[in-house]
């Protein structure tokens, strides 16, 4: 079976708990781990109604679908997640970890948090209003006690939803810092829209290496606010700008995929990728029982053309498709390769080498080079 | 400050941010290959190095490749490296009178400064313009001229910037809104540029050129000398750039009444002066007289050090006013200046070069002082006139006994022309802080420096032939 099919499938339907699996199964936020064949990993959510069950037979962990098995590997929860900081706080309160991402919501939960339910990108629930907010400090010891079981590259603080100016990048600025006092790492924003264009400056000089201005949706309905166009005017010179300042590649756009027509959602893409920013479709059926689930259409069928397309538009670019890390909620730009006919002998090495320990220091050091020969301080006016 | 990313293709970043390191590694080959290299006919080993090393603080001071400052101390410790001299023999050149003839002065400048006493002067050098623009232009530029007499010119400037851009946004002009708020800065930093020559205090050139000519064992030159030779050319470039300015850009403002108003409410805000102000005037004008009656007796620095005791005995400045206040940098640069152009001319170096590199050119005394009063003017546009004097008078004082003139003069035609930069923010200070005000570009300024630069040199040389005949000192 396509390992990218595979993975959609997997993303759209979750999966059930078979036989002989060990306990803790799931990270605390309900993901089960797992690495599909051609190394694609995934995190997935369990659903009863999950056409696929994973099962456990010596230590061999296998897909079971009407009677076909798959092999796959089984990742156990971090450790880290129950360890807690010198202040007492667990882990699994201050971040999640996404493959080599570091998901942390410092302001508290996001808005899918505060729905009820867990986010598949920062793990924040509606718990995180239940405990003291974590500090600086308590992040850094948290990131810490990751690095010391897995490898990083990336920390995503994301600012929720901010009406501010600067798109929460203000409130942000002492968290970079503070990570970038203590951590060698790359460092990525979820940030809102700036009102003012010089904030994407002070972003990329505060030491962001990646940035993430989710654009969502595009299409306007009877949902969006009457300020949408005027809105949308503004993310994409908001974009434009920060894909001249950011490495080519490092400015990402999320875009949800199935609650507006593919022919809108394929355009936007063609429109992303020429102002050069990388799209990351996000193929995200609600949970059951989520109030969205019932206006899902889209089938893991039908979406593959546009990650097909997704790669391909990216591979004739040159956008580095290195910078997107969610490598295991999402089927990444790279990974449509599966998809598509076009080779990917390049982009694939590029990728190999960014996961050795020297590709590792590479980046990181090129992050770092970057900002020192581009950052200028100007006297103001 | 503000942050700004430059997005440029990043080769030319990099070109632009790193071209200093391949600069570097060739004057580091440069140095190292005229080090194992035999000195020319009739130079000696020694000579031949300082000369390299000169070379070398040339270029670093030319093209900015290391800050003034740190230029200074690679001058006292590159002919250690290269085995001009042991270090204690050139480390003792930072010690030299004008140094600290300097450091006395920017001493007494910053408790100025500090006390407010200048800014009280400056008031009262701008009150009752009687509404009227043309006047209270005059009195900017006078009273920034006036106050660079007794003060360096840049901290003047740093002191009445302040005040004009009050005045400025007082009568409501914004950055490239009206000519004559471009007129009101051009006029302080003109004004502080011409003062700053008048007297040995305007700034650093002036003790730099003359303790060049002190290390190169000629008689000093003694602080009513300096301003009785060089106030000609004061008087005749101030007044021509009152007119150049007023001629040159329109005066777009009927009535300065809002600005006058300003200063008398500011003056007020003064208050009656203070016993420290009383002090420190009497103090300003002790030295004044000091330099001027014992300066040969005791020695400038002896001066003007002693004044700086009794500033700390009556306790007028404290030290933490001195660390913010005093340009210590330049300090050093001037220190390494005098140690290089000593090592010059200790060594031969200097006059071996001048034999046979500038001698064969030069016809006469007259063309030696034109050539070096004009390329010292055009070169302080592009230079820090320190450098400019750094660079010139080591030469000049070579050329001057092979030419058959007094050194002197060398030091009155370099150190004054240096002074007078009047287009460029990277020549003095006060031209930089007019910059940052915002009111003017360099293309609005350009023809207008020019002819101040053509009339400085021909007011330079005017007083040349007519006047310092008549002070004994000839040509």
């Amino acid at each position: 079976m396509n390992p990218a099919v595979l993975k959609l499938e997997l993303m759209a339907y979750g999966i059930r708990p078979g036989e002989g699996l060990f306990q803790p199964l799931a990270n605390p936020f309900g993901l089960v781990h797992l690495t599909l064949p051609e190394k694609l990993a995934v995190s997935i959510h369990l659903q009863e109604r999950s056409p696929y069950s994973l099962h456990n037979r010596n230590n061999r962990f296998f897909l079971e679908k009407n009677g076909e098995t798959i092999p796959v590997q089984w990742t156990p929860p971090l450790k880290a997640y129950e360890k807690k900081t010198s202040s007492g706080l667990a882990i699994k309160e201050i971040l999640t970890v996404h493959g080599g991402l570091i998901a942390v919501h410092p302001k508290g939960p996001c808005r899918f948090g505060l729905s009820g339910l867990s986010c598949r990108y920062c793990g924040s629930t509606k718990a995180l209003n239940e405990h003291p907010p974590f500090t600086k400090k308590d992040l850094v010891e948290a990131i810490e006690m990751v690095l010391e079981e897995k490898r990083c590259d990336f920390v995503n603080l994301s600012s929720g939803r901010v009406t501010s100016d600067d798109g929460g990048v203000e409130w942000l600025t002492p968290w970079v810092v503070e990570l970038r006092k203590h951590l060698h790492i790359l460092i990525s924003l979820d940030l809102a829209l700036p009102r003012s264009l010089e904030w994407i400056d002070k972003t990329y000089a505060i030491g962001v290496d990646a940035l993430y201005y989710d654009l969502d949706f595009f299409n306007p309905d009877e949902t969006r606010p009457a300020t949408f166009q005027e809105q949308r005017d503004l993310h994409w010179k908001a974009l434009e700008q920060a894909a001249k300042i950011f490495p080519a590649g490092a400015v990402l756009s999320h875009l949800v995929i199935g609650f507006e027509p593919l022919e809108e959602t394929q355009k936007r893409i063609d429109l992303l990728i020429g102002k050069g920013v990388v799209p990351i479709l996000v193929y995200f059926p609600p949970l059951d029982g989520s109030p969205l689930s019932s206006r899902w259409k889209i089938t893991p069928q039908e979406i593959q053309g546009l990650y097909a397309r997704l790669f391909e538009k990216l591979t004739q670019t040159g956008l580095n498709p290195h910078w997107v890390q969610q490598r295991d909620v999402i089927l990444t730009p790279l990974e449509g390769r599966f998809l598509s006919d076009q080779p990917a002998r390049y982009p694939l090495a590029l990728q190999n080498f960014y996961e050795t320990s020297l590709g590792r220091i590479v980046t990181l050091g090129l992050a770092s080079l970057r900002r020192h020969l581009r950052v200028r301080e100007v006297p103001a006016p | 400050m503000k942050v700004k990313i430059d997005t440029r293709p990043l080769p030319v970043v990099i070109a632009s941010r790193w071209w200093r390191f391949p600069v570097y590694l060739l004057l580091g080959y440069g140095l190292y290959h005229f080090y194992q290299s035999p000195p020319p006919e009739g130079l000696s080993l020694e000579g031949f190095r300082a000369l390299v090393v000169f070379l070398a603080c040339l270029v670093l001071w030319v093209f900015h490749l290391l800050p003034l400052p740190i230029t200074g101390l690679f001058s006292l410790i590159a002919p250690v490296l290269m085995g001009v001299m042991p270090a204690k023999q050139a480390f003792s050149f930072f010690g030299s009178e004008p140094v600290f003839f300097i450091l006395g002065v920017f001493i007494l400048a910053a408790a100025l400064l500090k006390s407010g006493l200048s800014t009280r002067i400056a008031l009262l050098l701008l009150r009752s313009a009687g509404h009227s623009p043309k006047r209270l232009l005059l009195q900017i530029m006078a009273a920034s001229a006036l106050l660079s007499f007794v003060m360096s010119e840049h901290a003047v400037a740093a002191m009445m910037f302040p005040l004009i851009l009050v005045i400025t946004r007082t009568l409501q002009f914004i950055p490239y809104g009206g000519s004559y708020g471009r007129l009101l800065f051009l006029a302080m930093a003109w004004g502080c540029i011409i003062g700053g020559i008048a007297t040995m205090l305007g700034g650093g050139r002036v003790p730099l050129a003359v303790g060049m000519l002190q290390e190169a064992g000629q008689e000093t030159i003694t602080f009513l000398q300096w301003t009785s030779a060089v106030l000609p050319v004061v008087l005749i470039t101030f007044l021509a750039g009152y007119l150049v300015l007023t001629r040159f850009y329109t005066i777009d403002v009927d009535s300065v009444a809002n600005a006058d108003d300003l200063i008398t409410t500011k003056l007020r805000e003064c208050g009656r002066p203070l016993l420290e102000e009383k002090f420190l005037a009497l103090l300003v004008v002790g030295a004044i007289v000091g330099w001027t009656l014992w300066g040969n007796r005791f020695g400038m620095a002896t001066i003007s050090i002693l004044v700086v005791v009794l500033l700390f005995m009556f306790r007028v400045v404290e030290w933490k006013d001195l660390e913010e206040n005093v340009d210590w940098g330049i300090i050093l640069m001037y220190g390494g200046a005098i140690g290089l152009s000593t090592i010059l001319n200790s060594t031969g170096a200097g006059l071996w070069l001048v034999k046979t590199q500038v001698l064969p050119h030069l016809g006469s005394p007259w063309l030696l002082v034109s050539l070096l009063s004009l390329v010292s003017l055009l070169l302080t546009e592009a230079l820090s006139n320190s450098a400019v004097v750094a660079i010139l008078v080591p030469l000049g004082l070579s050329i001057a006994p092979t030419v058959g003139i007094d050194p002197k003069i060398i030091v009155y035609t370099v150190a004054s022309a240096a002074g007078l930069g009047y287009a460029l923010p990277i020549s003095t200070p006060a031209m930089a802080l007019a910059f940052s005000g915002g009111y003017f570009r360099i293309k609005d300024i350009v023809l207008p420096a020019l002819l101040m630069d053509l009339i400085s040199w021909l007011a330079l040389m005017a007083t040349a032939r007519l006047w310092w005949p008549l002070l004994g000192i000839r040509i």
